[in-house]
């Protein structure tokens, strides 16, 4: 996939050596990086298709270097991209060629644990997995746990709102935050939130959890950590249809359960997850797993119920994970279920869309006949408690014109979800890929009313302008419906 | 107040199929019953630079700072239950409809939303949402935050805005929702709301333990928070007549009868001479109700292994509270005692890094109980929101903080 980026501005490029000189004085050392090799692992995230060198990038070690750094290109009309570990799927991390790139790896440091109230103070370059981790002796963890979370930093989650398979029962990163020390695109420091419930006025952290980066960076946060249940089990089941799979999960929430995580795999997504992890997994169309936890008792009582469920919608095989070696195993599948893609094909797009749990059936033989009339292949794995799909539309770059094709049919896939009540992104986030999917979901007074949040947190629109929305908006300037670019009409640009 | 120019009466009545009525005090009570009225009636009074009080059935009215606006906008036609999709566990409710009506729909089909207010049987949905109202059940569901997954909002200059939609897994665009919730209608009036459902538990018990001493009781409630039961919701409330652990058990009924069993051994064990009750009916969790019926009702917030400590002395200082184990507490206090007790309180709730808000002052009110915490470093950004929202300040003018 290449995509050209919107032209640069010249007039800052030609201030580059005056502006890294300044941000050196703020930033000193190797805090500041210039040279072309050295940006070069910032050209992207984990939407690889999109690269983009930035003009500099600064790795601040202090809230206030951050603060300065903010509020020196807020009076110099110059953006910031801020980045964590760079695992964003939707390219919120990737750089503008004529913006600093704002690094907060060096933000690093857990600084306290309160396990009697269940929270932990954390800096935004800590990774997901580092927080359990931390607690995990006590008996804690974190709940969030977006597959990347090895890698992922709680600064990138925040922004991102990032969820995971676990987000049925215990909610996403925004259920988890109560509290964040915060530089805003002016550079000022506001403290949002705290470590008690209900701050008075207005809920500032709700909306900044999950605004990709453009209200500002976060320096530190106050995270809710959650006591390791009693009792763990998963359940397979394999079913000769989709559609079986998908009743059990809504005869398994319609029977009052509330599993930890409901996925299900199709034939496709499960045979190149075997290939890649081995998980052992029985062959068949759909492929459900049902995660239980809680106390023991209950956990044994509802999981029969749950296999009886499972039977009575015609599951040709149950099998429930025996040890936590097994479960780890069925998890690891799961996980490995995206990157195990390019083993049964060349290359693939993974997709990000959301619909109600009952329109599943529906959906995906949408998605079979779209995938059909295009001759291409799309295997599903879903989060199917909360409705929430990963198709992953497979191709062959080398086939000319295959590429096109596919994009047009993932994003086709996300409009589906749309019609049918769902949204463009459930994890992922809009990033730089869904910017003009955005403007499918949500009419021109919706997305103006976001603007005004914007506006009141980045008055001069610095903090990653050209991501979330459809096109980049001034203060005043009218919302409209996706246009061209000049660049774009004269066939010089292309925006995705 | 420009209402000596401009006839509130006629503007109001020269909007289409909205009703309208005078009050006895003079003012004019707008009444829309669609979404599209109630942007025709903010966007008329914004225009003519005059100001609005939303209001549904006004239970929580003198509720942070008093607000005197031109026109009353009252909610309570835009009530009923839109769409219940049981099968996703989701359902769109118009903001006047009242709690209680909502949760007998809802009940239909043996669903809930997880949240109990204050008065739900004359509080509407909007108003519990722009006061982020929350009892007991938040310790097990979380508050409205957690809930809420979308809304239609309309705005001083009467833009219809919807934010997040009818699924509960979202992440596109910002979390306006979030933003309107607790802000006391000063952002724009909250039109419909898209709840995420909870099954109705199947079996629930109630247990209570009495005591003279509320801290024998704050101990056992340490205690049963970390015993891994299954409790749907928790308060401890206290007065000078005496004081109550109560607890709601929720699971299958061999586990419940089991952790009865255990709070119980509990209980031998926590020093204090205790009185349990098993299997009480009644609705014991609405005691929040009762300490508004005091002059001055604050609001606390801190840890929650802190909460429970504060209850005595609140009743120390002749005030009745209830604790809920999240981490907030409720205390009423009569004119009198609040004099000394809320400078204390005050100073006491900084020390332990939490907030206090007055929720409720008669009259009499002291100047130096302000509804709002004085000190707030992000009071500069919430006036910047709130200019972007509402540039000319029409929507429930200066009802928080320090006059946003």
């Amino acid at each position: 996939m290449s995509v050209r980026m919107p032209e640069l501005d010249a007039e800052i490029l030609g201030r580059r050596d005056r502006i890294v000189t300044a941000l050196r004085s703020i930033v000193p050392g190797e805090g500041v990086i210039a040279g072309e090799r050295e940006m070069r692992p910032y050209e992207t995230d984990g939407l690889t298709a999109y690269r983009q060198l930035p003009m500099v990038v600064v790795l601040p070690e202090t809230t206030q270097q951050v603060a300065e750094v903010l509020r020196y290109c807020h009076d110099e009309g110059i953006k910031v991209v801020p980045r964590g570990a760079g695992t964003s799927l939707s390219g919120g991390a990737l750089p503008l060629g004529d913006g600093v790139l704002l690094g907060m790896a060096k933000f690093n440091r857990i600084r306290e644990i309160d396990f009697e109230n269940r929270v932990a103070v954390v800096e935004p370059g800590v990774t997901n997995l580092a927080v359990t981790n931390a607690v995990a002796h006590a008996g804690f963890y974190y709940a969030p746990d977006p597959s990347s979370q090895i890698a992922c930093t709680i600064g990138g989650n925040v922004a991102e709102n990032a969820g995971g398979a676990h987000c049925l029962k215990y909610g996403f990163t925004t259920t988890h935050v109560l509290g964040m020390d915060v530089v805003l695109p002016t550079g000022e420091m506001v403290t949002v939130g705290s470590m008690v419930p209900d701050a008075p006025g207005y809920d500032l952290t709700g909306v900044f959890v999950g605004s990709e980066g453009t209200l500002g960076v976060a320096t530190k946060i106050v995270l809710r950590i959650v006591e390791r249940p009693e009792t763990v089990q998963v359940l397979l089941a394999a079913f000769d249809s989709i559609a079986q799979a998908g009743q059990t999960v809504s005869d398994v929430i319609a029977a009052g359960m509330l599993p930890a995580a409901m996925e299900i795999m199709d034939r496709l997504s499960a045979h190149a997850s075997e290939q890649a992890a081995h998980p052992n997994y029985p062959v068949c169309e759909a492929l459900l797993l049902i995660e239980l936890d809680g106390i023991a008792v209950e956990v044994d009582a509802q999981m029969a119920q749950v296999r009886r469920l499972c039977e009575k919608n015609g599951a040709s095989e149950v099998r429930l994970a025996q040890s936590a070696q097994e479960r780890a195993l069925i998890w690891k599948g799961r996980k490995a279920a995206f990157a195990a893609m390019g083993r049964i094909s060349p290359n693939y797009i993974v997709q990000d869309g959301v619909i109600p749990r009952t329109a599943l059936p529906e959906v995906l033989e949408k998605i079979g006949q779209m995938a059909a009339e295009v001759k291409l292949r799309v295997a599903n794995v879903f989060h199917a408690g909360d409705g929430n799909l990963h198709p992953m539309v497979l191709y062959d770059q080398a086939i000319p014109g295959q590429e096109e094709i596919a994009l047009d049919l993932s994003y086709r896939i996300l409009y589906l979800c749309v019609d049918h009540g769902g949204s463009i992104t459930g994890e992922h986030g809009v990033g730089k890929e869904k910017q003009q999917a955005m403007g499918y979901m949500y009419s021109e007074p919706d997305l103006e009313t976001m603007q005004r949040v914007r506006h009141a947190f980045d008055p001069e629109n610095i903090a990653n302008p050209d991501k979330v929305f459809p096109r980049t908006k001034l203060c005043g300037e009218k919302t409209g419906p996706y246009t061209p670019h000049p660049l774009e009409k004269a066939g010089v640009a292309e925006f995705f | 107040m420009a209402i000596g120019i401009v006839d509130m009466e006629a503007l109001i009545s020269g909007l289409p199929g909205v009703e309208h009525a005078r009050r006895d005090d003079g003012r004019v009570v707008a009444l829309p019953s669609t979404i599209e009225q109630v942007a025709a009636v903010t966007r008329a009074v914004n225009d003519h630079g005059l100001t609005i009080e939303i209001g549904g059935s006004s239970t929580k009215r003198g509720w942070g700072n008093p607000v005197r606006a031109d026109l009353l906008l009252n909610m309570q036609r835009l009530a009923g239950v839109r769409e219940h999709r049981w099968q996703d566990l989701t359902a769109t409710v118009g903001a006047g409809t009242p709690w209680t009506a909502m949760q007998r729909e809802l009940a239909k089909h043996g669903q809930f939303v997880a949240l109990d207010p204050l008065w739900p049987e004359h509080a509407r949905v909007g108003g519990v949402i722009a006061t982020n109202d929350s009892g007991a059940l938040r310790m097990s569901y979380g508050s409205l935050r957690d809930l809420i997954i979308g809304m239609t909002i309309v705005l001083a200059d009467g833009t219809i805005a919807k934010t997040g939609g009818k699924v509960v897994k979202n992440v596109a665009g910002y979390d306006l929702h979030k933003l309107m919730t607790g802000a006391f209608g000063t952002l724009g009036v909250i039109a419909e709301v898209t709840f995420r459902l909870h099954p109705l538990p199947a079996h629930t018990q109630m247990w209570s333990a009495t005591s003279r001493d509320p801290d024998v009781l704050a101990f056992l409630m340490t205690k049963v928070t970390e015993s891994r039961m299954n409790l749907r919701a928790m308060q401890l409330r206290a007065s000078l007549q005496g004081c109550a652990l109560d607890i709601e058990l929720s699971s299958l009924p061999e586990v419940i009868a089991s952790q009865v069993d255990r709070l119980n051994v509990l209980v031998r064990g926590c020093g204090g001479t205790c009185h349990v009750q098993e299997n009480l009916s009644g609705d014991l969790f609405a005691a929040r109700e009762q300490v508004f019926g005091h002059d001055v009702v604050v609001k606390i917030t801190m840890l929650h292994t802190a909460i429970a400590g504060l209850v005595h002395d609140v009743v120390q200082l002749g005030g009745s509270a209830v604790a809920q184990a999240s981490g907030v507490l409720w205390a009423g206090f009569r004119e009198s005692t609040a004099v000394n007790a809320l400078p204390y309180l005050y100073q006491y709730v900084e020390r332990a890094r939490g907030v206090m808000t007055v929720m409720q002052a008669r009259e009499q009110r002291q100047p130096e109980w302000a509804f709002w915490p004085q000190r707030s470093g992000t009071a500069e950004l919430m006036r910047r929101v709130k200019r972007q929202f509402d540039p000319k300040s029409t929507l429930n003018p200066g009802r928080v903080m320090g006059g946003i």
